[in-house]
């Protein structure tokens, strides 16, 4: 299939620009704050975005990223810093003149013009396209859009996503070199959100533009972002590949914001550079880590381990003393593919832990609630963070 | 409809309110409000009362103004004016139309020019209270929504002084030894007062003025729901400023328009205190002459075929009133 070989060859060649340290970045953000009277919305941001990047702009709400996204398509001013597009300081520089294009929200489609109207408006501002130019154009981003039969209806007759096309068509369709999305997917439901964020990846990878998305769902940033950027009240707390936020959180907000995270706070009694033990009265035994981290001798440190690298046993394992703790199932959520389990430990602290369903168990076979479980868990799965 | 049967009951068992109808009526409520009340919906019944309101003061005063349009003029007679329908002693009923009165209103020069200036005024009227309530509904439209009410009370605040009160202010303004004069020429800017009394000039300013507030409040109220950020897109999209008003915000502001026009146009045709007081004595506006057949001439017949043919006049701009308006509501309701 078209798609999976694509996305092979991207596996490959994969573009990773960031990691090298003499590439010229797209997009520079210098220093931008921005203040609307005594609040500060965005505080001394400092970014660097690559060209055919996905970027992806995560955090909750009020945490500053639309606002960073609308100083970057011109609609608002900079309190202070610059923004640098290929080179070119756009302080002063109104959207209109700006080589970038954004898709809003809420699509902002005209509603008294047709499908195509829309789409061509962007066209008609610019100079020197005759009238088959746009024509053909428009035609061919419809069908990149699959909305080919829908080009003489009105905003007010389609569907949420099919409006969601025409402002992803109408934003390309001028071949921006930076496209800014402002919560794409946000009003769609599950499953037209799933097949869209793929969409999307394809239809970037094959016009070759580079996309800044804004979002607060995690998902959405994980599945679509080459690289994500967490933003929380007003500055940029960690930048990093999906897997790299995930995996290796460097603070204790991107590791709680990120999915589900069981967190201990302890002190380290064992620090050498190929592992550490950490103490910890919250859990109420010790964690062993596989490698090294760097952190002040006698400073609190905080162990963040993920629900689905825990493991539940039934009978205690062979080594109690470290990396397991004994607690009583107190909640079972079954979500279908996994199921999340609470268990309550002797401290008096509440443990969350994945389990796949990996088998078709009877009632009986499964962890029932209030069994007493074993936690264990592997040298190489806890993250350590000092904030 | 048996759900009413509770509340209002039958002849034999009155139901809740039968106390009332006993009292009022002594041996219980007539048979048709029976049936009104035990067949009629809710939602019926209260439709009913303005609908009879409009069909007693609306449509029969008109029928009778149709009626008479139709007579035949009789100087000396109380009323002047012959009747339509008669029962002759045979038992037949006589009814005599003349459409006299009609032709003479389409041929006579006095009324056919008055015709041609009437539209005229009330078209330029128009066109010029579009051109200042425009920008000053944008204004006001686009204002932080504290001050939008502050302005907005003082566009409707004249409303709280008399019409007429306000069109004499007016004669106080324009007449030859009046304010505007007297500053113009303490000032030098002009040696001799400027005729601006009894002018078609005078007209206009008298029209527009009052009728400013309908042609801003029906604008303001379509600009103050349109969406900003369609204007934010146009402007990401490459056009500026003046290209994102005249592509998207006159386009959507266009049902305003055609609102404000024909509330400032219909009425504007038949005018009548505003000509009187500042308008030319040589050239008419209809109003004036139907006042003229009426109460001079006691022409009943013709006076009241003025009346017809203004309203088939206006006939075609009050539909497209109905029309868009209804079109307004359609695009509330999506």
């Amino acid at each position: 299939m078209q798609t999976a070989e694509r996305r092979a060859d991207k596996n490959k060649t994969k573009n990773e620009a960031w990691r090298d340290p003499h590439a010229e970045a797209y997009v520079r953000i210098e220093n931008v704050t921005k203040r609307f009277g005594d609040f500060v919305a965005v505080n001394n941001v400092s970014l660097k975005i690559f060209k055919g990047e996905i970027f992806c702009l995560l955090g909750g709400s009020g945490c500053g990223k639309s606002t960073l996204l609308r100083m970057m398509a011109g609609f608002e001013s900079l309190s202070s810093g610059a923004i640098y597009l290929d080179g070119q300081d756009m302080a002063g520089v109104p959207p209109y003149d700006r080589p970038v294009n954004m898709m809003f929200q809420s699509y902002a489609l005209f509603p008294h013009m047709t499908v195509e109207k829309n789409i061509a408006f962007g066209l008609e501002q610019e100079k020197g396209l005759t009238r088959s130019d746009i024509a053909t154009r428009v035609t061919d981003i419809l069908e990149i859009v699959k909305l080919e039969s829908f080009a003489a209806r009105k905003p007010h007759q389609l569907s949420g996503g099919q409006r969601q096309r025409v402002a992803l068509a109408r934003s390309l369709v001028k071949r921006p070199k930076l496209l800014l999305l402002d919560e794409p997917l946000g009003a769609l439901d599950k499953k037209l959100r799933e097949a869209t964020q793929f969409e999307l990846i394809n239809i970037q990878e094959q016009l070759g533009v580079t996309f800044i998305v804004v979002t607060h769902d995690q998902e959405e940033s994980m599945t679509l972002a080459s690289r994500i950027g967490v933003m929380n009240r007003g500055e940029i707390v960690q930048i990093g590949t999906p897997t790299e936020i995930y995996e290796f959180p460097q603070n204790k907000f991107v590791a709680d914001f990120i999915g589900s995270v069981n967190m201990f706070e302890g002190t380290m009694i064992e620090d050498l550079p190929d592992h550490v033990r950490i103490k910890s009265d919250e859990l109420g035994s010790t964690i062993y880590v596989d490698h090294g981290i760097s952190a002040a001798p006698g400073a609190i440190v905080y162990t963040a381990i993920r629900p689905e690298k825990i493991n539940i046993l039934r009978t205690p394992p062979a080594d109690t003393t470290e990396n397991c703790v004994k607690g009583v199932v107190k909640e079972i959520a079954y979500m279908g593919d996994v199921s999340i389990y609470l268990v309550r430990i002797d401290t008096g602290k509440t443990i969350r832990v994945t389990l796949p369903n990996v088998e078709r168990l009877s009632d009986d076979e499964r962890i029932a609630w209030d069994e007493t479980v074993w936690l264990s868990w592997h040298g190489s799965s806890p993250v350590v963070v000092t904030q | 409809m048996r759900t009413a049967g509770a509340r209002t009951g039958t002849r034999e068992s009155p139901g809740r309110l039968g106390p009332i109808w006993t009292f009022l009526f002594r041996y219980g409520p007539p048979r048709w409000t029976e049936y009104v009340l035990n067949n009629w919906s809710g939602q019926r019944l209260v439709i009913a009362i303005p609908y009879a309101w409009l069909l007693l003061f609306f449509l029969v005063p008109f029928l009778i103004v149709l009626k008479i349009s139709f007579a035949e003029f009789s100087p000396l007679g109380r009323p002047p004016y012959e009747p339509v329908f008669q029962w002759l002693d045979e038992g037949a009923l006589q009814i005599k139309l003349l459409v006299g009165s009609y032709v003479y209103l389409f041929n006579e020069p006095l009324y056919v020019s008055a015709w041609i200036y009437s539209v005229k005024v009330a078209f330029f009227s128009t066109i010029f209270c579009l051109a200042l309530g425009y920008p000053m509904a944008y204004a006001i439209a686009r204002a932080p929504p504290t001050q939008r009410n502050i302005f907005l009370m003082l566009i409707i605040l004249p409303f709280w002084t008399s019409f007429l009160l306000r069109v004499y202010a007016w004669i106080g303004l324009l007449k030859t030894d009046g304010v505007i004069n007297n500053v113009l020429q303490y000032f030098g800017i002009i040696d001799a007062p400027l005729a601006m009394m009894n002018t078609s000039f005078a007209v206009y300013i008298g029209i527009v003025y009052s009728y400013l507030p309908f042609m801003i409040l029906p604008l303001y109220s379509n600009l103050e729901k349109h969406d900003l950020t369609l204007l934010e897109a146009a402007n990401d999209l490459g056009a500026g400023p003046v290209r994102s008003f005249m592509r998207v915000t006159l386009p959507l502001s266009m049902p305003g328009v055609v609102a404000g026009s024909l509330l400032v146009f219909i009425p504007a045709v038949g005018e009548y205190v505003i000509p009187s007081l500042l308008g030319r004595t040589d050239q008419l506006m209809v109003a004036k002459l139907l006042s003229d057949e009426f109460f001079l001439n006691r022409d009943w017949p013709r006076a009241s075929a003025v009346a017809i043919a203004m309203l088939l006049l206006l006939v075609v701009p009050i539909m497209l009133f109905q029309h868009f308006q209804n079109k307004e509501l359609q695009a509330a309701k999506r």
